[in-house]
């Protein structure tokens, strides 16, 4: 089975607007899956429908290849975007708490429990209450929460907000490391750096619609606008004879000129080369991808356009 | 998933039990409760060592022997100490004067001088003996052969058993006790499902201020969810009960023998009723297991409703009017049950314990005075089917209501979400 989840054409509708509206998405198992969007778009709606929390008014969802069932649920970690825990509780029966309801016995569930909370060096808080927690603290305890029963599938919204450069770096390094165990991330930000660093693949959902899905690799290839960047040793001025649209740069670390070019199209690169090796000595050359930023922003931006807002 | 059901209900319960306001009141009702019950026998032991001393001057010379003291009046014959004599005495709280005309004239013979005033038991109390004495000498003026058996066979002393002739053995019931415990039964129910039945909905509440609510709904389904908070909230209460009632019945196992062993007791037509009717042990029984059952069932009933508004509002603020809307059947309830009470085989009685917004409270007040079998079985089975229709119902209004943030619904969207799918 290739894919761990599906979601085919899926429609949810609220009393007043269209959450969703013929979406589909396919998440390849052992892959970190983004789901990106502007806020509203209904991401969070596709989340809590493969949760199994909201049903969808259309489509269906599969997992493993059966459809989505209540009992799937043990195999999800979910960690909303929306998340808190009962102040009243202390941590560790708290913790005891979510792992029983996701099935664990409560030895086992303490044994491992534990061991997370060394993992991520807060096993002082065990015994304290949840009020005395700070905001990045109790995320630390929600991570855990979500991720203890060994999900197939972790769902993350979000999961970043709220936490220090540091801890964002040990809590990437932790999802990460899910993924080489086996898991599933499914991943949902508006953090498109970290979608960069960890997403293998993306769906882009705007206004309910699913404009853009495919690897992160591929959507940057094919998105970039064949610019590319050069290196080299020589008069900086002696590229301009090539005949190329080419913009100088600074002088990069180690000593060489850059500078970048826009091409009109891929063919164009051999002739360029060719070119430019006539005048100057090449150190390096590498295409430059768009940023998922840009490709963000302006994927959003020509969809907008194409479908003007409704009412 | 249905062991989910079972982790939730134990952490509402141990939550809750374990709070230090739940062990104070716990404690520190029934110690309420007692120091009621005993506060009247108190205050009367108190004021009991309070004897008066009664000086009594007779010119008549016969009427004194006659006058009987008991324990708060104690009557003295002076002999020959004049009234002015008398007066200046200090252990005397009052002086009874019978004057030379009193068999004949009482009216105008007969005065009390008093330190103060005397209270209404002891001035009624003298009245009463000097009455009894002129009487006495009044009758034996006429020299009646044999008076004293004459009067004794005369002499009427009414005590009047009630039979409950629905029943199939003859026991001795008390209206008094019926009423008292009916009244106790419904206002308990009324302080359970206010108290308890709003602690469901705070606790709904503080799940989406807390944000904690999608973690758990990510686990365990809205329905288990809101059934185990029912239950679990509904265990703290019946564990407040038993503690309550394990109290109160150690305190009452000692105290009945002892007011069963007074002396009043075989004399007092309704207090040997009430005594009959606690040592009772069958009617007692059947009485408190149909009571439990439309307890649990009044409480389940309006815990679910009170479920429902927690799922469909935000906050506390937003859930006051929702709230008051939810009361007024249970204050409708309580207010019919009283004229229940009057009347508990009334037609009005039997509609009122049909329908299951006041049949629990009115059961409670009719429940006493004994209800047929068929109308507490019709009576139970409606309440506990609504129950489980309310709570499917209240679990759809659920699944949409708590992911409703920052909206205050109006009853309308409330109904419309009941209907969605």
């Amino acid at each position: 089975m290739e894919n761990i989840i599906t979601a085919e054409h899926i429609t949810k509708d609220f009393t007043k607007h269209r959450a969703l509206d013929d979406v589909s998405i396919a998440v390849p198992r052992g892959k970190v899956y983004g789901l990106l969007g502007p806020n509203g778009a209904g991401k969070t709606t596709l989340i809590r429908i493969i949760n199994h929390i909201t049903a969808p008014d259309s489509g269906i969802v599969t997992f493993d290849g059966h459809t989505l069932t209540a009992d799937d649920v043990v195999r999800i970690g979910y960690l909303p975007e929306e998340r808190g825990l009962y102040k009243k509780m202390k941590v560790g029966e708290q913790a005891l708490f979510f792992a029983r309801l996701k099935g664990l016995k409560r030895r086992e569930a303490e044994a491992s429990l534990r061991q997370w909370f060394e993992r991520l060096d807060i096993s002082e808080w065990w015994d304290k209450k949840v009020e005395e927690l700070s905001k990045g603290m109790a995320q630390k305890v929600q991570f855990i929460v979500t991720v203890l029963h060994k999900p197939s599938l972790l769902i993350f919204d979000e999961p970043f907000s709220g936490f220090d450069p540091i801890n964002a770096g040990i809590l990437k390094h932790e999802i990460l490391k899910l993924r080489d165990e086996g898991a599933t991330v499914i991943f949902s930000t508006h953090n498109m750096a970290s979608v960069e660093e960890l997403c293998d693949e993306i769906t882009l959902i705007n206004r309910s619609r699913n404009i853009l899905s495919g690897p992160v690799r591929e959507i940057r290839e094919r998105f970039s606008d064949n610019r590319y960047e050069i290196c080299f040793a020589g008069a900086p001025d002696a590229l301009s004879n090539t005949g190329f649209d080419v913009k100088l740069g600074g002088i990069n670390p180690e000593g060489f000129a850059t500078a970048t070019v826009s091409l009109p199209d891929a063919s164009a690169v051999r002739p360029f080369l060719a070119a430019a090796n006539q005048e100057v000595a090449i150190n390096s050359f590498r295409c430059l991808l768009p940023s998922m930023d840009d490709i963000f922003v302006s994927a959003v931006n020509a969809s907008n356009q194409s479908q003007p807002e409704e009412q | 998933m249905k062991s989910g059901l079972s982790i939730v209900i134990m952490r509402e319960y141990l939550e809750r039990v374990k709070r230090k306001s739940f062990i104070i009141s716990t404690l520190v009702v029934p110690l309420l409760m007692i120091a009621m019950m005993f506060a009247p026998a108190l205050i009367m032991l108190f004021s009991e060592s309070e004897s008066k001393t009664v000086a009594v001057i007779d010119e008549t010379g016969i009427l004194a022997a006659r006058l009987k003291s008991n324990d708060e009046i104690k009557f003295v014959f002076t002999g020959d100490e004049s009234i002015d004599e008398a007066r200046t005495n200090d252990g005397y709280d009052a002086i009874l004067v019978l004057g030379s005309k009193a068999i004949e004239k009482p009216q105008d013979a007969v005065i009390l001088y008093s330190h103060g005033s005397l209270t209404m038991v002891s001035d009624s109390y003298i009245s009463g003996q000097v009455c009894d004495a002129i009487e006495d000498v009044r009758l034996k003026a006429y020299n009646i052969e044999n008076l004293e058996k004459i009067l004794r066979e005369v002499k009427v002393d009414i005590t009047m058993p009630i039979i409950d002739i629905d029943k199939e053995e003859d026991t001795a019931t008390s209206s008094v006790l019926s009423y008292i415990l009916a009244l106790v039964m419904d206002m308990m129910l009324y302080m359970f499902i206010l108290i308890y039945g709003q602690m469901v909905m705070t606790s709904i509440i503080e799940e989406k201020t807390n944000r904690v609510l999608e973690l758990v709904v990510s686990s365990v389904k809205p329905q288990w969810l809101m059934l185990g908070k029912i239950i679990g909230v509904g265990l703290v209460a019946i564990t407040q009960i038993l503690i309550w009632t394990g109290i109160l019945g150690l305190c009452s196992s000692f105290a009945l023998p002892m007011m069963a062993a007074m002396p009043e007791a075989a004399t007092e037509p309704e207090f040997a009723g009430i005594i009959a009717q606690l040592s009772d042990v069958g009617f007692i029984i059947s009485l408190a297991v149909y009571m439990l059952l439309f307890f649990i069932g009044g409480y389940l009933f309006y815990s679910a409703i009170f479920a429902a508004i927690g799922s469909a509002v935000d906050n506390i603020q937003d859930a006051s009017q929702l709230t008051s809307i939810a009361t007024m059947p249970v204050i409708i309830g309580i207010i019919a049950s009283m004229s229940v009470i009057n009347n508990p085989t009334s037609d009005m009685a039997f509609w009122l314990s049909v329908i299951p917004f006041t049949s629990p409270m009115t059961m409670m007040s009719r429940l006493p005075f004994g209800v047929p079998a068929w109308e507490i079985i019709v009576s139970l089975v409606v309440l506990y089917i609504s129950f489980m229709l309310l709570i499917w119902v209240c679990a759809k209004i659920y699944r949409v209501g708590i992911f409703m943030y920052g909206k205050k619904p109006t009853l309308v969207e409330i109904i419309r979400w009941a209907r969605y799918k």
